[in-house]
């Protein structure tokens, strides 16, 4: 004898796990599809940087802690130019593509990464991303007080989120990526 | 029929150890989960649209807190004390020494970053102490049945309504 809850039940657990064998099937062959498509090994992303500068901000959107003080804020002009139209495919919802700068720290354990611009791409057609004298979409400002005309390496990462299944991340070397924070006067 | 005779009795409360089974279960794999993602939520239900188009409300997300340090660009779960409900945004900007962290995220959908968030004067969320977990796995909509549950009264009551009346029409 079944019950209606028992019935419920069975069709209940049946359905979930059809669901979750063909999410994990899903996932599995549209990411042997990016294996094969050596998305992990893109070329190098164009990047050349055409102006940068500093000036100090007294907001706390903008860092400054201390309202009086201020804090050094650093504004990026560049282009870049990168194809990323290898990682979409049918599992692809959208790709979410950021250029960093990493520099180093007051000591040899510390490590600072900082978002200078990002994109969403959800349309293959979009994939392509040139950009001719952009701004930074962020007001770059460090933990510390200042930059202290220090060295950074600019690299654009990606990030897929799939339909179903598990985020997956890559990055591109950037040419020219090696940049120098420039001074407040 | 409601019978009150011992052979009911007996098949009620085989149903009612089922019932219980069903629930420990559920409640031993979620906490199995929570020790092997060292995470006190492992599973999160997207409840904003602040991650659109990423995340849409009733997604489920996996979470995974073994990690020491966080990546930028990765979405982050934190929960600040005071606040009552845990938020998932993305990483933007990461500052990491060997025993801390400091962090700022921002939605995707945000115009601006979650400065305001942090309480007090904090510029920064604090890895260690306020990272609930980083998602690594992404499931659609399968969480909106809670939403409905915990938002409409309709859907509640009515799923509570039918479950009991035929508990009590189909007693065997």
């Amino acid at each position: 004898m079944h019950t209606s809850i028992q019935r419920i039940q069975q069709t209940f657990s049946q359905a979930s796990t059809v669901l979750s064998i063909i999410a994990a099937i899903v996932f599995v062959v549209s990411y042997i599809q990016l294996v094969v498509a050596n998305v992990w090994s893109l070329p190098e992303a164009n990047f050349n940087l055409r102006g940068s500068k500093a000036a100090r901000r007294f907001s706390r959107q903008y860092g400054a802690n201390d309202p009086k003080k201020g804090k050094e804020n650093v504004a990026l002009k560049f282009d870049l130019d990168a194809d990323l139209s290898p990682l979409f495919n049918w599992n692809t919802k959208l790709v979410f593509a950021y250029l960093t700068a990493t520099y180093d720290g007051k000591r040899d354990d510390i490590v600072n990464e900082i978002t200078i611009w990002d994109q969403i791409i959800t349309d293959k057609d979009d994939s392509h991303i040139k950009l001719k004298g952009a701004n930074s979409k962020y007001s770059l400002y460090d933990v510390e007080e200042s930059f202290r005309n220090r060295n950074a390496t600019v690299k654009l990462h990606w990030n897929i989120q799939p339909h179903v299944g598990a985020k997956i991340y890559g990055s591109l070397d950037a040419t020219k990526g090696s940049i120098k924070f420039p001074q407040l006067v | 029929m409601v019978n009150f005779g011992a052979q009911s009795i007996r098949q009620t409360l085989v149903q009612l150890l089922g019932f219980a089974a069903i629930f420990t279960s559920s409640y031993m794999f979620y906490k199995g989960l929570s020790i092997v993602a060292n995470s006190e939520s492992p599973l999160v239900v997207v409840l904003s649209g602040s991650m659109e188009p990423a995340y849409q409300r009733g997604d489920v997300l996996l979470l995974w807190n073994r990690q020491k340090h966080v990546d930028v660009g990765e979405v982050v779960v934190y929960n600040i004390d005071g606040r009552t409900t845990p938020i998932v945004h993305r990483v933007l900007r990461s500052h990491a020494s060997d025993n801390k962290q400091l962090l700022l995220t921002k939605g995707d959908n945000n115009a601006v970053d979650d400065v305001s968030f942090y309480g007090g004067r904090n510029q920064y969320l604090d890895r260690e102490k306020e990272v609930v977990g980083v998602v690594k796995g992404y499931l659609p909509l399968v969480g909106y049945i809670t939403i409905l549950l915990a938002e409409n009264q309709y859907f509640k009551y009515g799923l509570l309504g039918i479950t009991g009346l035929l508990a009590f029409i189909q007693g065997e």
